[in-house]
């Protein structure tokens, strides 16, 4: 088929790229390799929450910690992305959320501090209405509220570690447990059952009044696992928080992520419906390139190769994990253009000794030009009309930093505006 | 004064001890057992859970063998929930193989070891994974995987219920001696510090590798050769029965499907002590590389981790090294020999005989002690009551697998779904003092095991330390923490394919989604790092405590 922009990938960054498109009146095709393993553990966009890998002390202010990071790393994968694009790139997001019907909140100017679901305070920038009233930099009293027989969120143990970097005196936070009608604890299910069950709103009612038996006091905010709808989550939280009688926020889960789910279905939904053609479950390879462009590429669907001719390319894949990335015993490679990427002669030199460390495999990528194409060793592009945007940059990785949404916004947008000049 | 006093002191807590402390409680002795770290944590659970048939040794180890045929049959009858009976191939795929396979044969018939030869074409009608390189093939029906961790956990609970108690991280510093008797053992917790004295008649020397070092405290030698083996995790079990190269016994020829997982089999390198087991490269490489030529789909599976263990090889003095020296065993009076009364060492052997040594050196320390009730092991099934340790035949079906219709579409909840551990499963080990660490819970439930190596199960267990077992959040994140690094010590020798996805998983939801590392560089925890104490108010062991818990689940 033909296409004017093809972009690649099914996370943040190919989301932001294809709206950016769309917006300035282009005509992507967006492929989708599959479902994301980002479904299973984004909940919010985080920009910058540390400066760098050691600092224990939150960044307040992401714009600004990102700026300071472009003036010290000039190769970082936000230098070369550009702070416009971490701009501009950020009110797309904030608009299209607002047009695909989500209640986010947040700004480029501050950090969020959220409990995690561990208890441990987590710096976030954008986040849904839904978690804001988490922040620690409020000073209510924080009750952590679990299901019996959910074992995906753990009040106690959110409460005893926050109540330790955070707590605001004697009994400031605690946890408590309620029973949720027609959940035996002798049967398995997940925050997905959990989730459409409060979309139902006897149940929430039912709910909410056997959290208000536990909560005697006014002035105390709650913190539930992120279950309350699958779909409709602000509508759901602030009539949840009404029956509750106090404000209420959700904390991620372990997978699946309720709160992951609703972000990328919705807008993945959203873009559909604007327009934007999709096709779906079809892994991309295979660059053809001739006198420096790249003239097609193939996408594996049922029984067949199939074509894709388009202008440009933006291939939006995060790490391994879309198969950006195939890593072999020794070397990792590219799918487009077989470029081998990385080699190690063992392949403990992928990893860290620590998992809790920076991990090299995290950080493999393509070179890029300064407008994001990927290169050869010499700098030289493979191909003029290909750009890249986020995790397959050399050199990108959010985990340390906590910057993974930012990252995939300023170089997805940054991509994108790329992929219209060339 | 010692603090306590019992009859005998067993030192290991590995299928050795576990099988002495049952056979002395099952003779009416007081025992109690004492282990450095938990149990099976040594060589027993770092072995690759073949339940020897006897056919690797019954050419070049014709006494090992015959010990394996007969221990094999009895281990089918008083631990079958431990064995998973799947049977074996023994395989030729080179000409040079061919020329042990008469040897082989004959090894077989004086061993009695049942061996069928079958032809290629059926070998590959029963087990399609068999390579295209394989010539020869014998069928060897009482090959098996054996379960090492039900299996000295299934002991220790049928001795505790008989009143023997257990004591884990408890590391023997010294003896307490009257003239050339030994009168009792001095300890240390090796997490708390605390130091105890234990009085006893006599002492059992069960730690294999270790032996040497727990003799030397009496000044006495005891010559193990500590000898490493790398084993390689596959993520399925890539064959229905264990698979066993037909030659000369060499690296890589073994495949082990155990449970969820496969397990590729091993090297034998010398080492300089049992606890310096590098895992090298070329290890790995190796064994993936002879897996492969007997099955096919080893070089595509998922390799899941790596990981070493040590070979107590008891060195008789002769020549031999390795895999040259026998498999076999020895009982050591040092009464007879060093004039020291009240101790024996049982070293050599292997986990498919354990029950035989402990009955050797049992009826050894029995006699000195008086007791005239013969071994009674062999005859008593270790699951003796009806809530025995059954997960490993039965799990399957207790979880309830979904049927295409009908109504048992309910499925039960799930600690972790890779092994399908249930919340009945871990619960009573929360509150067994003996279980200190997660890697504790690991080793009695499998929980972690899978393919995600505990990315998820792991904040799971981390909320029981705190519900359970009353920990404080810092210690119970430690203790997650910690877990999830000894699974990650593993899975990066295998990292390729992928594995990139599943660490960029746990990654996700580890690091940026909880944001376990700055917790764990903000909160340095009181206790010292890999360990949660004993439940409160509770000493070690108990017999009877022990059999209510067991009762329960």
């Amino acid at each position: 088929m033909k296409a004017d922009i093809a972009v690649v990938g099914s996370g943040l960054a190919a989301l932001v790229a294809t709206r950016t498109l769309q917006q300035a009146g282009r005509n992507p095709v967006l492929i989708w390799p599959g479902l994301s393993s980002l479904y299973f553990t984004y909940a919010t966009v985080d920009v910058l929450g540390y400066s760098d890998l050691t600092a224990t002390q939150p960044v307040e202010q992401p714009e600004a910690g990102v700026a300071q990071l472009i003036a010290d790393h000039p190769d970082h994968p936000y230098a070369v992305a550009g702070l416009d694009a971490l701009r501009s790139g950020t009110t797309l997001l904030i608009e299209w959320l607002r047009a695909a019907g989500f209640s986010w909140q947040g700004s480029l100017a501050h950090n969020l501090l959220l409990p995690t679901a561990i208890g441990t305070p987590k710096p976030s920038c954008l986040v849904p209405d839904s978690m804001a009233p988490g922040d620690l930099r409020r000073d209510e009293p924080i009750v952590f509220c679990g299901f019996h027989g959910y074992e995906d969120f753990v009040p106690e143990l959110a409460a005893s570690n926050l109540s330790r970097s955070w707590g605001r005196g004697e009994g400031s936070v605690r946890a408590i447990r309620v029973s949720l009608p027609g959940f035996d604890a002798s049967r398995l299910f997940t925050s997905i059952d959990l989730a459409r069950s409060f979309e139902d709103k006897a149940f929430r009612q039912e709910v909410a009044s056997r959290i208000r038996r536990e909560i005697s006091v006014d002035g105390h905010r709650l913190g539930v696992p992120a279950v309350l709808g699958l779909t409709h989550d602000s509508d759901i939280h602030s009539s949840f928080a009404t029956q509750v009688g106090h404000p209420v926020f959700e904390i991620p889960t372990l997978p699946p992520s309720v709160l992951g789910l609703r972000l990328f279905d919705r807008l993945r939904k959203h873009i559909q419906e604007s327009g934007v053609e999709m096709i779906w479950a079809a892994p991309a390879h295979e660059a053809e390139v001739s006198d420096g462009r790249c003239r097609r590429i193939f996408l594996k669907s049922a029984g067949r190769e199939q074509p894709i001719d388009a202008r440009a390319y933006v291939l939006a894949l995060e790490d391994t994990v879309d198969g950006a990335l195939r890593a072999g015993v020794h070397t990792v490679v590219d799918p487009f253009f077989h470029q081998s990427l990385a080699h190690h002669a063992v392949p403990t030199e992928r990893t860290d000794e620590s998992l809790f460390k920076p991990q090299p495999f995290a950080s493999i990528g393509y070179p890029v030009t300064d407008r994001l194409q990927p290169s050869d060793d010499a700098g030289r592009p493979l191909a003029g009309n290909v750009f890249v945007a986020g995790g397959a940059i050399a050199g990108y990785d959010p985990v340390g930093t906590k910057s993974r949404g930012g990252l995939a916004i300023a170089t997805g947008y940054r991509a994108a505006k790329e992929a219209m000049a060339a | 004064m010692p603090d306590t006093t019992t009859g005998v002191v067993v030192i290991g807590g590995g299928s050795t001890g576990a099988g002495v402390l049952r056979d002395l409680s099952m003779r009416g002795i007081d025992a109690v057992l004492v282990e450095k770290g938990d149990l099976a944590s040594g060589t027993t659970g770092r072995s690759h859970g073949l339940l020897h048939s006897g056919g690797r040794y019954c050419v070049n180890d014709l006494a090992a063998a015959i010990e394996c045929v007969e221990e094999g049959r009895i281990l089918r009858r008083i631990a079958r929930t431990t064995i998973e009976d799947t049977g074996g191939y023994f395989v030729s795929v080179s000409e040079e193989d061919e020329a042990w396979v008469p040897r082989f044969v004959e090894g077989c018939g004086k061993a009695g070891i049942s061996c069928e030869r079958i032809s290629v074409e059926e070998a590959r009608r029963r087990e399609p994974a068999l390579s295209k390189q394989v010539r020869t093939v014998f069928w060897i029906p009482e090959d098996g995987h054996l379960d090492p961790f039900y299996l000295v956990m299934g002991n220790v609970e049928s001795a505790r219920r008989r009143g023997a108690q257990v004591r884990t991280y408890t590391e023997v510093t010294g003896f307490n001696r009257d003239g050339n008797r030994v009168t009792g053992v001095l300890t240390r917790d090796t997490m708390t510090g605390e130091e105890t004295t234990i009085g006893c008649k006599a002492v059992i020397n069960a730690t294999g590798a270790w032996a040497g070092f727990v003799a030397k405290l009496l000044d006495v030698e005891v010559k193990v050769v500590p000898v490493k083996g790398v084993m390689v995790v596959l993520s399925h079990r890539v064959a229905h029965a264990t698979i066993n190269r037909c030659h000369k016994p060499g690296d890589g020829d073994i495949i082990v499907p155990a449970l969820s997982v496969a397990i590729l089999g091993t090297t034998a390198v010398r080492v300089p002590h049992p606890e310096v087991l590098p895992i090298e490269w070329e290890e790995v490489r190796h064994m993936i590389e002879e897996g492969s030529l007997m099955a096919d789909g080893v070089s595509t599976a998922r390799a899941m981790r790596a990981y070493a263990g040590v070979r107590p090889l008891y060195d008789l003095g002769a020549e031999a090294e390795g895999r040259e020296m026998s498999r076999n065993f020895a009982v050591i009076d040092h009464e007879q020999r060093d004039g020291i009364a009240g101790f024996a060492s049982i070293v050599g052997g292997k986990v498919t005989t354990y029950r035989l040594m402990a009955e050797r050196v049992t009826d050894l320390v029995a006699r000195r002690l008086g007791v005239t009730m013969p071994c009674a092991t062999a005859g008593v099934p270790l699951n003796d009551r009806d809530d025995e340790l059954d997960q490993l035949r039965h799990r399957p079906a207790q979880v309830g697998v979904p049927k295409p219709h009908g109504d048992e579409l309910a499925l039960q909840p799930l600690v972790c779904e890779c092994e399908l551990v249930r919340p009945q499963d871990v619960a009573p080990w929360f509150e067994d003092p003996a279980v200190r660490t997660l890697e504790d819970i690991r080793r009695r439930t499998r929980t972690g095991m899978g393919p995600c190596q505990a990315a998820v199960c792991s904040y799971r267990l981390a909320g029981r330390l705190v519900t359970d077992r009353h920990q404080d959040g810092p210690a119970a994140t430690r203790a997650m923490a910690d877990l999830l690094e000894t699974r990650w010590r593993g899975v990066r020798h295998v990292f390729w394919g992928s594995q990139l996805r599943q660490a960029q998983v746990t990654a996700g939801l580890h690091l940026e989604l909880f944001n376990l590392d700055r917790q764990l560089m903000l909160e340095k925890s009181t206790a010292p790092a890999g360990h949660f104490p004993p439940p409160q108010g509770e000493g070690q062991g108990g017999g009877v405590e022990t059999a209510e818990v067991a009762s329960q689940r």
